[in-house]
């Protein structure tokens, strides 16, 4: 495939492709259209409500919902003692409905069903709850200390038994090899996605006892199964889940697993037989959605006096919080950057998650990965600096390169490091700006992440249906899902370019169970790749079945047939032309004649990691530069970003705008956990639940970035593209700390990058 | 979130009724930024909102007799677009730029920012360092209450039981002041000031400080003029020397707190960092309008 990348001929020049083409959904967003699950209205529907924990850890002595069910307008009131037990999270520890004791203040502890979401909210309070107190802990390292309050008692333990341990090569070796060695501790705090749309669903059972359920998630059919398991516990196995996901108002990771609130819903439709709808409120998004896990790392790497890297070793602590999501599956994407960011033999890291009484966490943009690389990437800087290599050479000694085989056993097909790295020195004035000092600097930072699905689970693949339809327009169902990121664009773009149609022909669908195939998830920057794919290979299938009919109405060998702006077209007789409406209609209406419709399941050729963590288990790397300008006040702390560079080597940027838009935003989320985002948690309790106080980028905050698109053409990815989604965020955070460090000669090693810290390490500098 | 009874008097008088007859389940509505936030959140839970948006002349600016007259519902984004404030009242001007976002300043009054009396209220600083006297009518009449005597502490002012602020008076400054407000806030919107520093300086023909304000808010539980810095001040030649100097009387003078958003020592640090930056922002905007003038 790699061979019809570049165009030879004037027909092979793309149409869609590379185009800046503006996302499909915008107009309807911007003007208020789009039919988010707050739009959605049912017949008969009720609403939903959780009354959540007052404590963060607390046995339940007794549950009165007697005066609740007593208000007029309650349709149900329902709690842990009077439902079966549904436990949700892939270790199932999380029971939906909490019995016998709460571990956290987002405890669910009973749910009310009623006619409005006033009555709800006023039953909740009805509800009388006799909690004893229990000591808590809440910081991961107390909490593994003998005699600390067990958050689970019959885990008999707080940490984690997903013990996380990865060896590559022999660490000790490489320190004896080392000329230089760094060690540091690094700290990342709880940070949480703030998704423009809070989370909820709607659930209703018909009359058989089937079940669907409205929902913004980011994975239906995952979410699908879950749900199925909830009406096995109600006693309706064999009944049917279907799962119809409404517009996504964002989602970075916090709708990639199913929760309480979900099943609750679930409950609350059966017992009333009727639709119920649960939506967060801002604040229940705060306390209630789970975020980004913090994590304590101590890291050394060392270096020969030439620069090679000669080792790695990290161990990691994360605050698993009380119950079990994706948050504690994080290090196995932190093993990427830790295995295979720059050149390293020698690799040992090991991870422990740790249950507190805090709140849990899940996956977010990144996924574990802008922890490890703040802790990679800064300390590179400490290292280059004490080898004496200025810090961009380092890089460039160190780089990956294109075909190589990491440590974990990945297999890199194409890798614009260097492009990047080139490309972002360039644009800093690295050479000229670096090293000045005195409040001024610039930083840069790289970036590995899977740009070519992530086997995660068994299948990591996509389905697409392709109808073709008499007036030359396509239904495209796809099997993924967007969140805002742009994929109904791609596909539609990728679809287009291959049947010779125009993007405004390509109509996606991507809603529900009962009609799409089956995907993983919207998730690992997988969508472009993946399901880019399955919407090239169905729409392959379907072109070869236009040209062979073609060949046989017009006579044509195949071979010279194309299809190019809405017509077909033949290399060698300039008096073949036709509409392809026109083709599609003949191929339709005659004796055994019909519409086409192809299906495709695409999953890419990857491998699951092995028991050692290791294996290809992405089909593309993708990777990236982030540089930054600082202009520290060394009275304030202030930190004003005068530039930010994000080089992103994307395969090939199918839509460049809707690239620049994932490199910006991406930019802006990284700069907020850089420089402001923290969820403050005082003895569990959020503090800041709320948009004052839980601080990201506005507008006016926002520096200048600059986008620049490396393209290496993978030869696995569609035309070419690797993922792009999360890796915008990732290498942000050390790329500012090293710029801060290049302007103030201090190293600022905690998340995020306030004015206090900086003041205070200034004072420290000084007094030393 | 607790239903209440919404009223859009047509008068003072019929407002002040209205706050007489339903004593403390009923509040008053300006801008309603803060506070319907706050009756959704359920932290406040009023029966009954007094509007005060159709009482004629609460939205009127009056500049006479040297004086500044404020109403008490003139919205943030009017002080922002009003060239006489910004040039003879810069420190105003300075403090309502950079207050919520131009949606919030579009609503958001003067009056209900003075009468929330939250500790992080952006124009209360810049109105004490002015001097300003709340105009207030109530049941007994109308009586005007110096600003520093207004503010009791976070949430809590001197108006009484059915009294409304009508409008805001400010004194004209000295020929030849200057004045700034820096807000010391970790964003250039939606944000509330971890400090505010109001400083108006009025210097003599050679540059000697004849008079100087400093008023701080954030840096104690209400806001207040530094008082010790200001008598340090006055008389000296303005240099930076003396505002450093000055700065640092001004640290301790303050009682500034901990909490999420910062730690006091922060604060404290700012104090003595941001005074003499507004009295120098200050000082440019006293030779540009000498140049003027």
């Amino acid at each position: 495939m790699a061979k019809t990348l570049e165009p030879k001929t004037k027909e092979m020049e793309f149409t869609s492709i590379g185009q800046r083409v503006p996302k499909l959904d915008a107009w309807d967003k911007v003007q208020g259209k789009t039919m988010y699950i707050h739009d959605v209205k049912l017949p008969r529907m009720l609403h939903g409500k959780i009354l959540w924990s007052k404590y963060a850890h607390a046995r339940i002595v007794s549950i009165d919902t007697s005066k609740a069910e007593q208000l007029p307008g309650v349709r149900a009131v329902i709690t842990g003692y009077n439902t079966p037990e549904i436990r949700c999270g892939f270790i199932k520890d999380n029971p939906v409905l909490k019995k016998d004791k709460v571990r956290q203040y987002r405890d669910e502890v009973a749910a009310v069903a009623a006619d409005t979401p006033e009555i709800a909210e006023e039953a909740i309070k009805l509800i009388d709850v006799v909690y004893e107190e229990l000591p808590g802990v809440f910081d991961p390292e107390e909490a593994m200390q003998e005699g600390a309050p067990l958050i689970h008692e019959d885990k008999g333990s707080n940490v984690l038994k997903l013990p996380w341990k990865m060896i590559c090569g022999d660490v000790e070796e490489g320190r004896k090899q080392a000329d230089y060695i760094v060690e540091e501790t690094y700290k990342l705090p709880f940070v949480t996605h703030c998704c423009l749309g809070t989370s909820g669903c709607i659930a209703q059972f018909d009359a058989k006892g089937n079940l669907t359920v409205y929902s913004p998630t980011q994975i239906r059919y995952l979410a699908q199964k879950d749900f199925q398991e909830a009406l096995n516990a109600l006693g309706l196995k064999g009944k049917k889940v279907k799962v119809i996901q409404t517009a996504i108002g964002g989602g970075f990771g916090s709708k990639l697993d199913t929760y309480p609130f979900e099943f609750i819903t679930i409950l609350l439709a059966y017992y009333t037989g009727r639709p119920v709808k649960l939506v967060y409120s801002r604040e229940e998004e705060f306390f209630a959605s789970p975020g980004r896990q913090p994590v304590r790392a101590k890291i050394s790497q060392g270096c020969t006096k030439e620069g090679k890297l000669t080792f790695r070793d990290v161990e990691m602590i994360l605050d698993n919080g009380a119950y079990t999501s994706w948050g504690a599956t994080t290090p196995s994407v932190m093993m990427m950057p830790i295995s295979s960011l720059y050149q390293v033999p020698n690799i040992r890291y090991v991870a422990k998650c740790v249950h507190t009484n805090n709140i849990y966490s899940t996956a977010m943009r990144g996924y574990g990965n802008p922890q490890a690389t703040f802790a990679i990437e800064s300390q590179l800087d400490t290292l280059a600096e004490k080898a004496g290599i200025d810090p961009w050479e380092f890089r460039m000694i160190n780089r990956n390169k294109p075909g190589e085989i990491t440590p974990q056993k990945f297999e890199v097909g194409s890798c614009g490091m260097k492009e990047c790295l080139e490309a972002v020195k360039e644009k800093l004035q690295w050479d000229e700006k670096r090293g000045k000092g005195n409040g001024r600097g610039v930083g840069i930072a790289s970036l590995i992440h899977v740009g070519g699905g992530a086997r995660i689970y068994k299948s990591d693949g996509c389905g697409t249906i392709l109808k073709l339809d008499d007036f030359g327009k396509v239904s495209l169902l796809t099997s993924a899902s967007d969140m805002g990121q742009g994929s109904e664009t791609v596909l539609a773009q990728i679809v287009a370019e291959e049947l010779g149609l125009h993007v405004e022909d390509v109509d996606v669908i991507m809603k529900d169970t009962n009609l799409e195939i089956w995907d993983a998830g919207a998730h690992a920057s997988r969508s472009t790749f993946v399901a880019g794919n399955s919407a090239l290979y169905a729409a392959r299938k379907a072109k070869e079945e236009i040209l062979e009919f073609a060949a046989t109405m017009l006579k044509e060998p195949k071979e010279n047939l194309y299809l190019r702006d809405r017509m077909l077209y033949s290399r060698n007789n300039p008096e073949v032309s036709m509409t392809i409406d026109k083709l599609l209609r003949a191929a339709h209406f005659r004796t055994n004649g019909r519409q086409i419709v192809v299906s495709e399941f695409y999953d890419p050729p990857t491998q699951m990691l092995d028991r050692e963590m290791k294996g290809n288990f992405s089909a593309a790397y993708t990777y990236g530069v982030h540089g930054v300008e600082v202009e520290v006040d060394k009275e304030t702390g202030q930190i004003k970003i005068l530039k930010m560079v994000i080089a992103m080597d994307v395969g090939r940027a199918i839509n460049p705008m809707a690239v620049e838009g994932q490199l910006e935003g991406g930019g802006a989320m990284g700069l907020g956990y850089s420089l402001m985002e923290e969820l403050h948690l005082e003895k569990g309790k959020v503090l800041n639940g709320n948009f004052l106080d839980y601080k990201i980028m506005t507008f006016p905050d926002m520096p200048p970035i600059e986008s620049v698109i490396v393209e290496t053409y993978d030869e696995k990815g569609p035309f070419g593209a690797k993922g792009i989604g999360e890796p915008p965020l990732v290498g942000s955070a050390p790329a500012i700390a090293n710029a801060v460090w290049d302007a103030l000669g201090v190293r600022i090693r905690e998340l995020p990058i306030t004015p206090e810290k900086i003041v205070a390490a200034l004072e420290g500098k000084k007094g030393s | 979130m607790r239903r209440f009874t919404y009223y859009e008097p047509e008068s003072l008088k019929e407002a002040i009724a209205l706050l007489e007859k339903n004593g403390e389940t009923a509040r008053l509505l300006a801008g309603g930024t803060d506070l319907i936030v706050e009756i959704k959140q359920e932290k406040k839970s009023p029966d009954h909102l007094v509007s005060l948006r159709r009482i004629p002349g609460l939205q009127e600016m009056d500049f006479s007799d040297g004086e500044l007259c404020i109403g008490a519902m003139v919205t943030h984004r009017m002080i922002e677009k009003a060239e006489l404030i910004r040039d003879k009242y810069s420190l105003l001007a300075d403090a309502v730029d950079n207050l919520g976002s131009v949606q919030v300043r579009n609503v958001a009054t003067i009056g209900g920012n003075i009468c929330n009396a939250a500790p992080s209220a952006d124009t209360a600083a810049p109105l004490v360092a002015l001097g300003a006297r709340l105009v207030v009518e109530g049941p007994a009449g109308e009586r005007q209450i110096p600003i520093d005597e207004f503010f009791k502490g976070p949430g809590k002012t001197d108006l009484g039981a059915g009294e409304i602020l009508r409008c805001i008076r400010i004194p004209a400054l000295p020929q030849g002041a200057g004045s700034c407000y820096i807000k010391h806030a970790r964003r250039k919107a939606m944000d509330l000031p971890l400090l505010g520093i109001a400083v108006i300086i009025v210097p003599d023909a050679n540059m000697v400080c004849r008079e100087a304000r400093i008023a701080l808010s954030l840096a104690g539980p209400k806001p207040f003029r530094a008082e010790q810095a200001e008598a340090f001040v006055t008389g000296k030649p303005l240099s930076e020397e003396v505002w450093k100097q000055a700065g640092e009387i001004a640290v301790g003078e303050s009682n500034p707190r901990s909490s999420f958003r910062t730690t006091a020592a922060y604060r404290r640090k700012m104090i003595g960092t941001l005074i003499p930056r507004a009295a120098a922002v200050s000082l440019q905007r006293v030779n540009r309008a000498w140049m003027k003038g």
